[in-house]
C-alpha cells in the first residue's frame, strides 16, 4: 500500500466520514493521577512539609554559612550544653556543637537516605519484577527464589549483619558507613517485595493483547519491557515505593542510634540520639530535637505516600 | 505535502505475484500441558495439528470454526506470535519458521495483524498518535517528525478517524473506532498481507458493516491479502474469495465462497451451515437442520482416524481407521471419505 498524494487527493475527494467528535480534553492517566492528588489537601500539606524539608537539607551548607555562621562540627567546650539563644537557636550538645546546625545536616542524611533507598530499590527491583515476570520459565524461578530467601530473614538482621562489616573494601573502593553506601546496602536488602509486586503485575499485563500486537509489529523484547510493561506497572511501583521513603528514614534512625549507620562526627538525627541519651537528664532538648525531626520526617513521608497512593493505584478509582 | 511511501522490504528469494503469498505446510502448534512439582509435560495440546493452506495473492481467505478449533492459533503462529511446532509457513517465497530474532522483525514489516478484542489490543498508556506511530519508529522508516506526523495523520484519515485525535487515549474511544485504530496501526508498516483475527465479533452488529466495509476498501486501495479468521459465516461468505473450514486443529474443508455455501461437501461444513438463521420464521419453522451429537472432543487426545467420526452422522468404520487426507471433490478441497451428496444438503 502506498498512501501518496494522489490517495489522498482520492480520499480528499470523496467525502471522507470522520468517526465521532470529542469536546473533553485529552486526559493521561497521569494528569488524571495528579489532579486527584491536588484535591487531597491534608496530603498536599504534609507533601509541602516534605518539600521545605528537602529544600532546608539541600540548602544546609548556606543555612550553616548565613544563618548560624556554625559549622556543624565546630566545637567550643567553653559552651557546651548553652541553653536557647539567639547564638545558638537550639542551644547546644556537650561539646558545645550548634543543635540547630547539626538538625539541618541531618536532614541530609536522613532524606537523602530515604529518598535515595527508595530509587535504588525501585530500579533493582522494577527490573528484577520485569524480567522475571515477562520472561518467565527458569530466569523466573531462579529470581523469585532469591527473592524468597531474602524476604525471609528479617530486615534489620541483614542490615545489622552487612553494616557491621564495614568499612568493608572491595576492590580499589572501601564502603563506608557514609549515606550513599548506606542507601545502597538498604535498598539492597529491601527490594524483594517490589520485585514481588512487579512481577506479579506484569503476568497480568503481559498477557493483554497490545503486547501481542506490539511484538506483531515487530518490537525487540527490550522494547516490549520498557515502553509497555513499564508503564502499565509504574502505577504498582508508584503505590510501592509512596510509603517506602517513611519507612526507610525510620530504618536509617534505628541504624544510627544503634552505632551501625553513619558515624559521628557527622551529624544524623539518629546518631544525635544516639550521643544524646547519656545526656538525658542533664539536657533533655538534646533528645527531644532530634526525635521531634524524626516524627515530622516519617510523619510527612506517610501522610503524604497515603495521598500518592490514592491518587494513583487505578484500583482504588 | 505528501510523505513518500516507505520502500518494501527486501526480500532473500525473489517471488513473484504469480506464486501463492502465503503457504503453510503441515503447520502443527502444540501446546504443553504440564502438571506436578518439576512441571513435567505430561501431555500436549494439539491447537493446530497439520494444517496445508494457500493464500493467493490480493484474495481473502476466509477461516471459520467453532470455538476453540484452533483457528486463532494457527493465524498466530503464522505470524509466529505464538511458535509453531513444526512444519513450514512460506511468506513471499521465505521459510518463516527458521528465521532468527532480528530477521523475524524485519519481515513484520510486510505482515500484519488485527485483533479481536479492541479494548485488550491497544496499549492505556500510549496515545493514539504512539499507538500508530511505534511501528514506524520500530522500523525507522521516518526520522523526520514532520512527516511521521503528517503519516500519522494520513492513517487516521485512511481509517475514517478525525486526524487531529492523535493525543487521545483509547479509553476516550468507542470500540468501533477504537477497531479503526488497531487498523491504522496495521496498516502503518505498510504490509501486503494481514490476518484478521474475528476483528468485528466483539463489535455492535451496527458497526460491524462500517468495518467491513473499511476493511474491503482499504483491500481495493492498498492492494491487501486477508486471512480473515471468524465465526459468523455471513460475515465470511460476504467478505471472502475461499473459505477454509476448521475443526479440532485441522481444516476439514476448503471452497470457493460462493461454492461452498451452495453445496458443501464435509458434513461438518453441512451442518455448520444448516445452523445459520433464516431470517423468515415460514422458511425457518419447515427446514430441516442438522444436529450433531455431543460436545467437541478434548484437544489433548483427539478421536483417531477423522476428528469428526465421533459427531458425524455418516460415520463408519473406515473413518476411524484412516485419516481423511484433504482431497479435491467436484472442485473442493474435503477431508472425507463420504462427502456429501446433492439430496443430503
Amino acid at each position: 500500500m502506498a498512501v501518496d498524494q494522489t490517495t489522498i487527493t482520492q480520499l480528499e475527494g470523496t467525502p471522507v466520514q470522520y468517526e465521532g467528535g470529542l469536546a473533553r480534553p485529552a486526559q493521561s492517566y497521569w494528569s488524571e493521577s495528579w489532579e486527584r492528588l491536588r484535591g487531597s489537601h491534608f496530603g498536599m500539606f504534609f507533601g509541602g512539609v516534605l518539600v521545605v524539608l528537602a529544600v532546608i537539607a539541600i540548602t544546609a551548607p548556606l543555612f550553616s554559612a548565613f544563618v548560624t555562621h556554625l559549622a556543624p562540627t565546630s566545637v567550643n567546650l567553653n559552651d557546651s550544653f548553652a541553653p536557647f539563644s539567639r547564638a545558638h537557636p537550639l542551644g547546644t550538645d556537650e561539646l558545645g556543637r550548634d543543635t540547630l546546625t547539626r538538625l539541618v545536616y541531618g536532614a541530609r542524611v536522613s532524606l537523602g537516605v530515604g529518598f535515595l533507598t527508595v530509587a535504588i530499590y525501585l530500579l533493582i527491583g522494577g527490573s528484577v519484577g520485569i524480567s522475571a515476570g515477562f520472561y518467565g520459565g527458569w530466569w523466573d524461578d531462579l529470581l523469585m527464589r532469591f527473592v524468597d530467601i531474602l524476604l525471609a530473614i528479617p530486615t534489620i538482621y541483614l542490615l545489622i549483619m552487612i553494616t557491621s562489616m564495614l568499612p568493608l573494601p572491595i576492590g580499589p573502593i572501601i564502603i563506608r558507613h557514609d549515606a550513599f553506601s548506606l542507601s545502597t546496602i538498604i535498598a539492597i536488602t529491601v527490594w524483594g517485595t517490589v520485585a514481588r509486586l512487579v512481577r506479579g503485575e506484569v503476568l497480568t499485563v503481559k498477557n493483554r493483547d497490545f503486547i501481542l500486537a506490539t511484538r506483531s509489529i515487530g518490537a525487540s523484547n527490550l522494547r516490549l519491557m520498557l515502553r509497555h510493561l513499564l508503564p502499565n506497572v509504574l502505577p504498582v511501583m508508584i503505590v510501592a515505593a509512596s510509603l517506602g521513603v517513611g519507612q526507610i528514614i525510620l530504618l536509617e534512625a534505628a541504624l544510627d542510634f544503634i552505632g551501625l549507620g553513619v558515624q559521628p562526627p557527622t551529624a544524623s538525627w539518629g546518631n544525635m540520639l544516639l550521643n544524646a541519651q547519656s545526656y538525658f537528664y542533664h539536657s533533655t532538648s538534646l533528645v527531644i530535637l532530634p526525635g521531634i525531626c524524626i516524627v515530622l520526617a516519617v510523619l510527612s513521608a506517610n501522610i503524604f505516600g497515603n495521598a500518592v497512593r490514592d491518587a494513583f493505584d487505578p484500583r482504588l478509582k | 505535502m505528501s510523505t513518500e511511501a516507505p520502500a518494501r522490504p527486501k526480500l532473500t528469494k525473489a517471488w513473484t505475484a504469480a506464486e501463492p503469498i502465503l503457504e503453510v505446510r503441515g503447520l502443527k502448534t502444540y501446546f504443553p500441558v504440564t502438571a506436578g512439582m518439576l512441571q513435567r509435560t505430561v501431555a500436549h495440546v494439539r491447537a493446530v495439528d497439520g494444517v496445508d493452506l494457500t493464500v493467493r495473492q490480493g484474495e481473502t481467505l476466509g477461516l471459520v470454526g467453532e470455538s476453540g478449533c484452533g483457528k486463532s492459533t494457527l493465524g498466530r503462529s503464522i505470524l509466529r506470535l505464538v511458535e509453531p511446532t513444526e512444519g513450514q509457513v512460506i511468506f513471499k517465497g521465505e521459510d518463516l519458521t527458521r528465521l532468527g530474532a532480528a530477521e523475524m522483525r524485519r519481515v513484520r514489516r510486510d505482515m500484519a495483524m488485527i485483533f479481536q478484542d479492541p479494548y485488550a489490543s491497544l496499549d492505556p498508556r500510549q496515545t493514539v498518535g504512539e499507538i500508530i506511530g511505534e511501528p514506524l519508529d520500530i522500523h525507522h522508516l521516518y526520522t523526520n517528525k514532520r512527516q511521521r506526523q503528517e503519516r500519522i495523520h494520513e492513517l487516521l484519515r485512511v481509517v475514517g478517524l478525525n486526524p487531529n485525535f492523535n493525543n487521545r487515549y483509547p479509553h476516550e474511544f468507542s470500540g468501533g473506532q477504537r477497531q479503526r485504530i488497531g487498523i491504522a496501526r496495521a496498516l502503518a508498516v505498510d504490509p501486503s498481507f494481514i490476518v484478521c483475527d474475528e476483528p468485528i465479533s466483539a463489535l455492535d452488529v451496527s458497526i460491524q458493516a462500517q468495518i467491513i466495509n473499511l476493511l474491503e476498501r482499504l483491500q481495493d486501495q492498498f492492494n491487501l491479502t486477508y486471512l480473515f479468521i471468524a465465526h459468523d459465516l455471513s460475515v465470511v461468505k460476504h467478505i471472502s474469495d475461499r473459505i477454509a473450514v476448521m475443526y479440532l486443529g485441522k481444516v476439514v474443508e476448503l471452497a470457493a465462497a460462493g461454492e461452498l455455501y451452495r453445496s458443501p461437501k464435509h458434513p461438518y461444513t453441512g451442518s455448520l451451515l444448516s445452523a445459520i438463521p433464516i431470517p423468515d420464521p415460514k422458511v425457518e419453522r419447515g427446514r430441516q437442520r442438522i444436529i450433531l451429537k455431543g460436545d467437541v472432543p478434548s484437544p489433548v487426545n483427539p478421536p483417531s482416524g477423522c476428528r469428526f467420526r465421533t459427531r458425524c452422522f455418516k460415520a463408519q468404520d473406515k473413518c476411524a481407521q484412516e485419516v481423511p487426507p484433504l482431497d479435491t471433490v467436484d472442485g473442493h478441497e474435503a477431508a472425507c471419505f463420504f462427502p456429501l451428496q446433492g439430496d443430503e444438503r
